[in-house]
């Protein structure tokens, strides 16, 4: 084949896709043809959850857990006793919580670190904690103790935040850590 | 030979600007580093020394290293880190999709009157060397290569076995990994063909599937 029939046909799919992308209703067909980048995980966009659940600790991306997980932690009964403290919400607000998180759940992203949980949780028992995925641990199985319970600045593996630099953007991309108190510390 | 120099420039400009950003980042950790608050009490205690109203208490140390813990405590604020500009990661992205682009220049830069199904014998003896095609598809392989062996020393991490097929690191490797052979077989076959060998629609196949797989996890 000629090149100019080449590049005449990759053109083409080139104006194809740019078109095709804004009919496209499909999540896939969306995740295909964006130039976006969708590595980590979809920012928090709904302003209920984010303030009802940043009230008192991060407010966890949805992605970061598949939608048996939300359900199963997101209702009334649950919530009651969510993780030993009592979260108790109206149920208007519940709902739209609930809602917001199911729709954008691992397992309903095609952001590639939600891929990854979604795959990794598709059989076996519901996840209830982001720090008990596989992938989650995996991730962080290397840093030593003392950097995360025994750091003042940290404490827990359940504050993103403190170490993730750009957590609340989605992005927890190994560059963009910073360790409090361990400025230095590479993986 | 205008295009060599241009490529030749381009990649030394690119490892100059590596450089220059690895040593930028440094740079900024250094104006980032402080003295060790111990340090400083010690310093202040010295002077306090030399004054004469000091009584040397016994748990001098032990003082001096509890105010340094306390003072220790988010030494570097999150909010003014800065990511580096240049690291392991980034590198291994920046290859990948300059193959990427080197594929398609390489593809651009064929010869026209090159056989790709019934190929015969031609009297003009075939250029395996030498051609601007030849040297960016050499370019282009030799950038996956270095794109494979990046990805594998900076995202060891990222892929298992167990995850199976459906995890997106693991099609990443396996696609990536099948592109490169693609391309250096497709650049093998070539350069070691003295008679016009089909070998375009394996190299063009090796960069889509190559794409196809940075999509995946960009």
């Amino acid at each position: 084949m000629q090149t100019k029939y080449k590049v005449a046909s990759l053109l083409s799919i080139a104006l194809s896709v740019i078109s095709f992308h804004a009919l496209a209703e499909q999540d896939f067909l969306d995740w295909l043809f964006t130039f976006e980048r969708q590595k980590n995980f979809k920012p928090v966009t709904n302003k209920q959850y984010q303030e009802e659940c940043g009230a008192c600790h991060f407010a966890y991306q949805p992605g970061l857990l598949p939608a048996k997980s939300w359900e199963a932690l997101l209702n009334a009964k649950a919530l009651r006793k969510h993780f030993g403290v009592n979260a108790e919400l109206d149920d208007d607000t519940l709902k739209v919580i609930r809602e917001y998180a199911v729709e954008n759940a691992a397992d309903k992203s095609w952001h590639k670190r939600s891929r990854k949980i979604a795959v990794a949780t598709e059989e076996g028992p519901t996840p209830l904690r982001i720090t008990e995925l596989r992938y989650i641990s995996r991730k962080h199985h290397d840093i030593p103790e003392k950097m995360i319970k025994g750091n003042k600045g940290v404490k827990s593996l359940s504050f993103c935040d403190k170490c993730h630099t750009q957590a609340e953007l989605g992005v927890y991309d190994a560059d963009t850590v910073n360790i409090p108190n361990y400025p230095n510390w590479n993986d | 030979m205008g295009l060599k120099i241009s490529v030749a420039s381009v990649a030394a400009g690119i490892f100059i600007a590596a450089s220059t950003g690895t040593a930028c980042a440094d740079d900024d950790n250094a104006k980032n580093l402080d003295f060790p608050s111990a340090a400083n009490i010690y310093t202040q205690d010295h002077r306090y020394l030399e004054s004469g109203i000091f009584k040397p208490p016994a748990f001098l140390l032990a003082a001096n290293e509890g105010d340094a813990t306390k003072q220790q405590v988010d030494v570097i604020p999150a909010a003014e880190f800065r990511p580096p500009l240049i690291s392991g990661s980034k590198v291994h992205q920046y290859l990948g999709l300059s193959t990427v682009a080197l594929a398609g220049l390489t593809m651009l830069a064929a010869p026209e009157n090159e056989c790709e199904q019934s190929c015969t014998s031609q009297s003009e003896p075939r250029q395996t060397s030498g051609t601007t095609h030849t040297r960016l598809a050499r370019a282009t392989a030799a950038m996956a290569v270095a794109t494979v062996v990046t990805g594998l020393i900076y995202h060891w991490d990222d892929f298992h076995l167990e995850d199976g097929f459906a995890d997106p690191d693991n099609q990443h490797v396996m696609l990536a990994g099948a592109g490169t052979l693609l391309m250096l077989y497709a650049v093998n076959k070539s350069a070691h063909s003295s008679v016009p060998t089909s070998h375009a629609g394996i190299a063009e196949l090796g960069a889509v599937t190559m794409l196809f797989a940075i999509k995946l996890t960009w």
